[in-house]
């Protein structure tokens, strides 16, 4: 438990200042509150003695009323403090994810990555939001309260303050044992969840094959197994976590009733007061009232754990080496010597040398899964080569600065992703100080301008989610808008392998045609068309160069590139036969 | 969204538990009996002080006292922990079961309404929303009972004792009120602010992480690194200052509630000097007034629960309430496969996406719906398949309105397959044998050759029992589909719909695909939706869709001479891709 809090403070960073002085703001309104002993001290002397005045019920009452005010004004500043504390934390890690996402490599991202990292900066961190105030507040308090109480009882009897104490203590005891408990039951937890998550994924998503084959008619599907499966693992968790629940009530009750018997056999053998006697009866209700009403949230604190190692968990993405320069060569030949990278244990590039002078087209080409995709994206650095360098002007990519080598590269994804903001900002989402006339030139030139002007507020129409639906294509050409604007004097692009529509398709190529005119161009090529009139071909297999040269030097050689070309054109001559059919 | 049935959400949560009913009641009587245990030593306490103010000394006396409220307190929390234990068992069934009826749900609403909900809401309702619902469940029944009977009892006890001194126990509680009312005051004012900024940050935050890639590549990190953290410090700081607004009333209110020794002490002195009050009582009165406020105070920290009833109940019954495909059971005899629809209507909500088709699909024939996209061809082929119901006319199969074909029937008649039919994550051998199941390891491998995949499914790590991940992510996109369509070939339909089938291919897999589909469909109804016009020259008939209508039909050659549009999406077709004309 305690290791819990102190986890919590480590990762609070600069915040742990605002939560260290809340806790000392609250242990001075727990004192506040213990006034109160002070006034039935007053009240049940005056019993005792028969001796009760109207100055008795006004110091009760100005006690009471001191107390009151005491505890409500520290109440508030502590509050105030660990609000900051917590808010603020949650402020900074979200800060400190979105900076570090500036310095990831842009190959660390894939839909599995940014999910990630989207789930973490928004769910887990506003459950850590909500809950870290609540339930660190509640539960420190609770056993601040409890242990300032149980100290008071020291100004009336020590061996009662002990037996207080020990209440505590035992409390604290069972909480940690409950929490490894939790600690061992969550993953088996999760992996229910996952499970259950992925089982009703699939579901949906295969709704469509379920139907197809009468799936859902058969009992005992993965579903269903799942589903009982969660229920199984609820309860089991359930179980084993009420026994410690109760556990805690116990031992406080009964260290109640032992304080509460203690006194009386003190005041018996003549070492207590029977005021003092009194006192501790009464008090035996209140000392751990706000440690028993955390109870529930103490179980809370593994979730916090839980989510503490979710956002650490960042920090553990790679983060490229920020020391390159800005760099501005005169010319922009590529040169890759000797690369050679793996993703984990399995090698994707294997000892490729190749040069690319400036203002030609390369078209790269190679069956799937042989490490096109992976050669072109170690030329715009989105790793790391293992072994062998990256050259772009004769300066090796890590020299540059991030932002100086994006400068000379545009890249047209194959996943176009358009913010949901207007046509034209999206267009000019490079270069903010563009013209208007800039944009409608760009996207003139990329075929868009046509039907942007259809759209209902032309330029101005908003996109994306919650926006007007734009086609496939049409997103393609807005991409392509924008790769105009920023103007990049290299070009890397992955032919679209989906087809679009026809007159989309057609549209597309005049689009990729301008934005290609003049440039370095590094293709992966799919249409046998652009494979053709590239000034070289570089075929990939297994992760090296096989073949290399112009279409008709491959041509006369015998390998893939042939192969290639012969399956293109049976593909495209492809149809369903009519006469076929009986 | 769906209020329509059942009405108020707390009524739909009690008819959702009805069936579980006896759980929550076992759970609510252990509770009362719980509390019944827990008044206890209040009573032992009041009896103790009589003794102690009148000379008592019989130690055997307290210790029978202090016993019989240790073992009540024990018994309490042991009845409290069987009790929590009751609720929690009923309600995991409540939840598997909210979860099954989704499940089942899901198979009879339109296809349609599937495809188009985002498979991620669909399974937050069967997931987490179902999942909200334990707290509100099954601690708010025991506990809720608990926490205000106890101060029930108490005050049920204090009114026998002295009704007056009942009374001004009590004041604290609408001063407290009167501090909960003007936190209320403020708190929808600000919190309409909070929601907007935090749902403003999630939205940047998620833009942020979504666009990463494009913000890189367009060095827009800084630009919109500054956007994400000025949305990050404005919601913290909105909420900061939102609480710092109501933390003001709930300071007092939590440090005035629990204090009500402020009137107790006072005016129980000035009854007890004009002899109204006995010393006892007074002591007994005092011991009373402190167990009202915390369990007050803690069934207040469930209200937030309760009030988030609403919300869940509406989105898990936005499942449950979807209106269902109507079909009857049992088979029909169709005369043949001829399909035909007539002045057929469809909308999606408001937009009318088909306005009066009538076509007749010959069986044993090949049609191609052509079309821009959008045009409806694909909402066509989907109406036949059932996915939706139509919204006007009929649409039959051998004479027969597919309303009164059931659902089983049409899926043993129709195989659809598309780009997206799915992959469950089991072997390839399962996947394919889906197709029918019962079908030997030597069919299923005759189906992989005659549908070209068998050499591939060879390649893979361990053959025919490669396991594919979840949607078949471990295999690529053209190897997926392969899978697909030799799954639809082994089922063996009249009817096979093809929406699209082959366009995620690499071009190299194309050609291997095509031929494969040929011999899928050979003798069979088949409609064919195409974006490679070239692959559908040779139908029997192809239909141009256009703005949800029917524009011309007739074959290639036909269509080429009389139809301007079909000629222009051929000759853009013929321009962007390679071949020459037919």
């Amino acid at each position: 438990m305690i290791r819990s809090f102190r986890k919590f403070f480590e990762f609070a960073g600069r915040q742990s200042r605002n939560w260290y002085l809340g806790l000392f703001y609250e242990i001075i309104r727990c004192i506040f509150e213990a006034l109160q002993f002070a006034a039935l001290l007053v009240v049940l002397d005056g019993l005792v003695r028969d001796h009760i005045t109207v100055r008795t019920a006004l110091l009760a009452f100005g006690i009471m009323l001191v107390s009151v005010i005491g505890t409500a004004f520290f109440w508030y500043l502590a509050h105030g403090r660990e609000g900051e504390g917590s808010y603020r934390m949650c402020e900074d890690k979200r800060i400190q994810i979105g900076n570090r996402m500036k310095y990831m490599p842009m190959g660390y991202f894939n839909s599995h990555s940014l999910g990630k990292l989207t789930s973490v900066s928004t769910a887990t961190m506003s459950d850590l939001e909500s809950m870290s105030f609540v339930i660190i507040v509640r539960t420190l308090v609770g056993v601040i309260h409890a242990s300032i109480f149980s100290a008071a009882m020291c100004c009336f009897s020590w061996k009662i303050s002990l037996i207080f104490l020990t209440g505590v203590l035992l409390f604290m005891g069972i909480n940690t044992m409950l929490l490894r408990c939790s600690q061992k039951l969550s993953p088996i937890r999760l992996e229910a969840q996952t499970e259950f998550m992925d089982a009703v994924l699939e579901y949906i998503q295969g709704m469509g094959v379920v139907r197809a084959f009468h799936m859902a008619k058969q009992s005992n599907t993965t579903l269903e197994k799942s589903i009982d499966e969660t229920q199984k693992k609820n309860r089991l968790i359930e179980r084993r976590r009420i026994p410690y629940i109760a556990a805690e009530q116990v031992v406080l009750r009964i260290a109640g009733a032992a304080a509460a018997f203690c006194s009386i056999v003190l005041f018996l053998n003549g070492t207590l007061e029977l005021t003092d006697c009194l006192l501790i009866l009464v008090s035996a209700f209140m000392v751990y009232s706000q440690l028993e009403s955390a109870g529930e949230m103490f179980f809370m604190l593994s979730m916090i754990d839980a989510s503490i190692d979710r956002v650490e968990e960042i920090n553990q993405s790679p983060q490229m080496d920020i020391d390159g320069k800005e760099q501005n060569p005169e010319r922009l030949d590529i040169e890759m010597k000797d690369v050679s990278f793996s993703y984990g244990d399995k090698k994707v590039i294997d000892h490729v040398s190749l040069t690319i002078p400036q203002g030609t087209a390369t078209a790269i080409v190679g069956p799937s899964g042989s490490g096109k995709t992976t050669l072109v994206n170690l030329i715009a650095r989105f790793w790391d080569a293992d072994s062998g360098s990256v050259h772009i002007g004769g300066m090796d990519v890590r020299d540059y600065r991030l932002d100086s080598l994006m400068k000379q590269i545009s890249m047209v994804f194959q996943n176009v992703y358009l913010f949901s903001d207007t046509i034209e900002n999206n267009i000019k989402f490079g270069s903010p100080d563009a013209a208007h006339e800039d944009v409608v030139r760009a996207a003139k030139a990329a075929r868009c301008h046509d039907f942007i002007l259809t759209l209902p507020q032309c330029y101005r129409t908003i996109i994306g989610e919650g926006g007007a639906t734009v086609s496939g294509g049409e997103k393609q050409r807005i991409s392509i808008a924008r790769a105009m604007l920023k103007n990049a004097p290299i070009v890397i692009l992955d032919e679209a392998t989906s087809s679009v529509d026809p007159e989309n398709e057609a549209e597309l190529q005049k689009a990729l045609e301008a934005l290609t005119q003049g440039k370095t161009v590094i293709m992966i090529a799919h249409r046998l068309k652009t494979v053709k009139k590239a000034d070289q071909i570089i075929v990939i297999d297994h992760g090296q160069i096989s073949q290399q040269g112009t279409h008709d030097e491959l041509m006369k050689q015998e390998g893939l590139y042939a192969d290639f070309v012969g399956m293109r054109e049976k593909a495209v001559g492809w149809k369903i036969k009519a006469d076929s059919l009986a | 969204m769906n209020q329509s049935q059942g009405g108020n959400p707390f009524g739909r949560l009690m008819e959702l538990a009805r069936p579980h009913k006896m759980g929550y009641v076992v759970s609510v009587v252990l509770a009362v009996l719980g509390v019944a245990f827990g008044i206890v030593p209040y009573f032992a306490t009041a009896r103790m002080t009589i003794a102690l103010l009148s000379g008592n000394r019989d130690v055997s006396f307290y210790m029978g006292w202090c016993l019989l409220s240790g073992s009540c307190f024990v018994l309490k929390a042991i009845l409290m922990g069987i009790s929590t234990g009751a609720s929690h068992e009923a309600t995991f069934e409540v939840l598997s079961e909210a979860r099954r009826e989704s499940a089942s749900k899901l198979t009879r609403v339109p296809m349609g309404y599937i495809l188009n909900t985002p498979s991620g809401q669909l399974k937050n309702g069967m997931v987490e929303r179902i999942e909200q619902l334990e707290v509100p469940l099954a601690h708010v029944v025991p506990e809720m009972t608990s926490n205000l009977l106890v101060p029930a009892a108490i005050l049920v006890y204090l009114f026998l004792l002295d009704w007056r001194m009942a009374l001004i126990s009590l004041i604290t509680i609408p001063v407290g009120m009167l501090c909960y009312l003007g936190m209320m005051k403020e708190y929808p004012k600000k919190y309409g602010e909070v929601v907007k900024a935090g749902n403003h940050m999630s939205a940047v935050t998620v833009e942020y992480i979504g666009g990463i890639e494009v913000i890189k590549a367009f060095n827009q990190a800084e630009h919109s690194y500054q956007r994400f953290t000025d949305a990050v410090h404005a919601n913290a700081n909105l909420i900061l200052d939102w609480m710092k607004d109501t933390q003001k009333y709930s300071a007092v209110m939590m440090s005035v509630w629990p204090a009500a020794l402020i009137s107790v002490l006072p005016v129980g002195c000035l009854f007890y000097r004009n002899s109204s009050l006995s010393a006892a009582t007074f002591i007994t009165v005092t011991v009373l007034s402190l167990g009202i406020a915390g369990p007050l105070v803690a069934a207040m920290f469930f209200t937030d629960d309760i009030a988030k009833i609403g919300t869940v109940m509406g989105e898990i019954d936005g499942i449950l309430n979807q209106p269902e495909l109507v079909r009857p059971e049992g088979k029909c005899d169709l005369r043949n496969f001829d399909i035909s629809l007539e002045k057929v209507h469809f909308a999606y909500g408001e937009k009318e996406v088909l306005t009066g088709v009538d076509l007749a699909i010959p069986q044993g024939k090949m049609t191609a719906l052509v079309g821009p996209s959008g045009s409806g061809k694909s909402t066509i082929a989907k109406l036949i398949a059932s996915f939706w119901d139509v919204t006007g006319g009929l649409i039959t199969i051998g004479d027969k309105s597919v309303k009164e074909i059931s659902a089983d029937q049409l899926n043993d008649l129709i195989s659809y397959v598309s780009q997206d039919n799915y992959l469950f994550n089991d072997t390839v051998r399962n996947n394919i044998r889906m197709g029918k199941p019962g079908a030997s390891d030597a069919e299923v491998e005759q189906i992989a050759r005659a549908s070209g995949c068998h050499e591939f499914i060879l390649n893979l790590e361990h053959g025919y029992e490669t396991v594919v991940g979840g949607a078949g992510g471990h295999l690529s996109g053209g190897e997926r589909q392969r899978i697909v369509i030799a799954r639809a070939i082994l089922k063996n339909t009249p009817i096979v719909i093809l929406d699209e089938a082959s366009s995620y291919m690499d071009p190299e897999n194309e050609a291997v695909i095509q031929d494969a589909l040929s011999r899928l469909t050979k003798g069979k109804t088949l409609i064919v939706i195409a974006h490679r016009l070239s692959t559908v020259t040779e139908a029997d008939q192809i239909v141009v869709v256009k703005d949800g209508k029917i524009f011309a039909k007739g074959t290639h050659g036909e269509l080429l001479k009389e139809c301007s549009l079909y000629h222009s999406m051929w000759t853009a077709h013929i321009g962007a891709g390679e071949v020459k004309p037919a």
